[in-house]
């Protein structure tokens, strides 16, 4: 009963989080078409552009000629990258502290359930609707590709989705843990977004050790290899942070 | 620790930042006891209440429940023997009436499902309406609901009846009593309402300052303690009395009024002072709670 009560908390930031993303995802699809009749009007421009930036946007334009680099960019790079990290950290919010607020932090705790279980149990729903959300708007395109005269490989679309999941484990694992330090929803949510910030400037500084490099699945659009160090160290941390997250909870007064 | 009681606390503290909420609290109550909690605002019940539950954590100093000590690893098992009400009684208004109940249910093995049809029907509780949508006094019940069903050894209520018309208040104490009478419960019950404690309890606690000043059966309690008046011809003198037991005297004009446990005692010394009429009478459970409170200040 835990986990349907885990699933009520979350279920309209989860399902607003899936809707929008495969909506994205199905919108970047049909823009295709668009972007191929653009593609000779952009060439023109840049052509003569010797510029430091003519060369990145005839590099994105040179991406995004074919159909799953247009994907690779819009989607994964932009919107789902984004917008992924967005609905993790809104799914990581709130918790049992969080319901003191509302004042149902009382009956909670008068359950006979520890603080651990009811802890290990939202991250869990949590980290499952993460799942969902990096799998369900990638696994899209490989069904709406034929839609433009397009294929896009459903191997393509889990690796990218398998992407997304573990950044968007290890963000959704910061919000929980802040969670259990700030008592309402915003600090969590603000603090969460901060960090995400601050990791996408340090990306400038050292782009081949981002975050969001691994969250885009640019390893395996360039090369067709998995960031598997990636997924190691965010695993990691998202562990570690749950783990503070479940001995910061266990000491708090309510 | 005894095995009569369902709660005992030895030299308990707790402090918030730089408040103390409890400062060596030394609390027993027996098992089988309907023991109500008294003490002014802020004197420490709600907080005592979290720390028996295993919702905040001593300073220092014991607390047992049910024979466990509450940040025991048996805790979670200790905490479905009892039943608790909180003072706020705010449930997840994302749920409705009948969700709720199938959400609390089956965490209760002792779950009680004809009391559960009872009280839907006694409370007149409507499952599908959301808690949201209900008022205070049918979040009350539906929280005591929650409570009584779940053939809990001990009910830990605060302030059970606060927000309530003296009806719904009627109607909760009437299931309460009507509970207990049907089974060996323990309650454990905070409250501002000195009629209701009077009215229900068999033993009272009464703390202030987050220490126990009064604590024991309630017969005993007020058959130990009597005022005691002594009319005089003049002006009353403002002569101490030193007996022991005294708790107050107050003096105002021609009357002196003394609430002791020891009124013989006090009888016998105030006779040197030549009252023209001595007069000892029973006090009432206010009386014995104003005055603990106020021997304090």
């Amino acid at each position: 009963m835990l986990w349907h009560k885990a699933w009520l908390e979350t279920r309209w930031r989860f399902v607003t989080g899936l809707l929008i993303l495969t909506v994205m995802t199905g919108v970047s699809v049909y823009e295709y078409v668009l972007a191929l009749r653009m593609m000779p009007l952009a060439d023109s421009v840049l052509a003569g552009d010797a510029s430091p930036l003519g060369a990145v946007l005839r590099d994105a334009i040179t991406v995004q000629r074919e159909f799953r680099g247009f994907i690779w960019y819009n989607a994964f790079r932009d919107n789902l990258t984004t917008m992924g990290v967005l609905f993790a950290v809104l799914l990581g919010c709130g918790g049992v502290l969080a319901e003191g607020k509302k004042g149902t932090a009382l009956f909670t705790l008068s359950l006979p359930v520890t603080r651990r279980r009811l802890l290990g149990t939202r991250a869990g729903m949590g980290l499952a609707q993460c799942f969902v959300i990096a799998m369900i708007p990638p696994l899209t395109i490989p069904l709406l590709a034929p839609a433009v005269g397009q294929q896009f490989s459903v191997v393509d679309a889990l690796a990218h989705g398998l992407c997304l999941f573990f950044v968007g484990a290890l963000f959704y694992s910061l919000a929980a843990f802040l969670s259990t330090m700030f008592g309402d929803f915003w600090r969590p949510l603000l603090i969460a977004f901060g960090v995400a910030c601050v990791a996408a400037m340090a990306q400038f500084a050292a782009p081949e050790y981002g975050l969001f490099r691994i969250m885009n699945g640019e390893d395996y659009f360039r090369n067709g290899t998995l960031p598997w160090m990636g997924f190691v160290t965010s695993a990691v941390l998202a562990s570690a942070l749950l783990y503070g997250a479940a001995e910061t909870l266990e000491r708090r007064d309510f | 620790m005894s095995d009569h009681l369902a709660i005992e606390t030895a030299d308990l503290w707790k402090r918030y930042d730089d408040v103390e909420a409890l400062r060596g609290l030394n609390l027993q109550v027996p098992t089988g006891s309907i023991c109500g909690f008294l003490g002014r605002n802020g004197a420490g019940k709600t907080t005592a209440i979290k720390v028996l539950l295993g919702m905040a954590r001593p300073t220092k100093g014991t607390a047992r429940v049910l024979g466990v000590a509450p940040n025991d690893a048996g805790a979670a098992a200790m905490r479905q023997r009892i039943g608790f009400v909180s003072d706020e009684k705010d449930l997840y208004d994302y749920m409705t009436v009948g969700e709720i109940i199938a959400f609390t249910r089956p965490l209760f093995p002792g779950w009680r499902r004809e009391l559960e049809q009872t009280y839907l029907a006694t409370f007149e509780l409507p499952p599908h309406r959301g808690i949201k949508d209900l008022s205070r006094g049918t979040r009350t019940k539906l929280a005591l609901l929650l409570a009584l069903c779940r053939g809990a050894e001990l009910l830990i209520l605060d302030e059970p009846t606060s927000g309530l018309d003296p009806a719904m208040a009627e109607d909760v104490l009437r299931a309460l009593v009507g509970h207990v009478a049907g089974q060996e419960t323990t309650i454990f019950f905070s409250s501002h309402q000195l009629s209701e404690v009077d009215q229900i309890c068999d033993h009272v606690a009464i703390v202030d300052r987050g220490r126990l000043v009064l604590g024991g059966a309630l017969d005993d309690l007020r058959g130990r303690y009597q005022r005691v008046q002594f009319v005089f011809a003049g002006e009353a003198p403002h002569a101490s009395l030193k007996t022991p037991g005294i708790v107050r005297v107050q003096r105002q004009g021609r009357v002196l009024t003394v609430l002791t446990n020891d009124s013989e005692a006090v009888i016998a010394d105030a006779r040197a002072l030549s009252p023209a009429s001595i007069d000892a009478s029973p006090v009432t459970l206010k009386d014995i709670f104003l005055e603990s409170v106020r021997t304090e200040d």
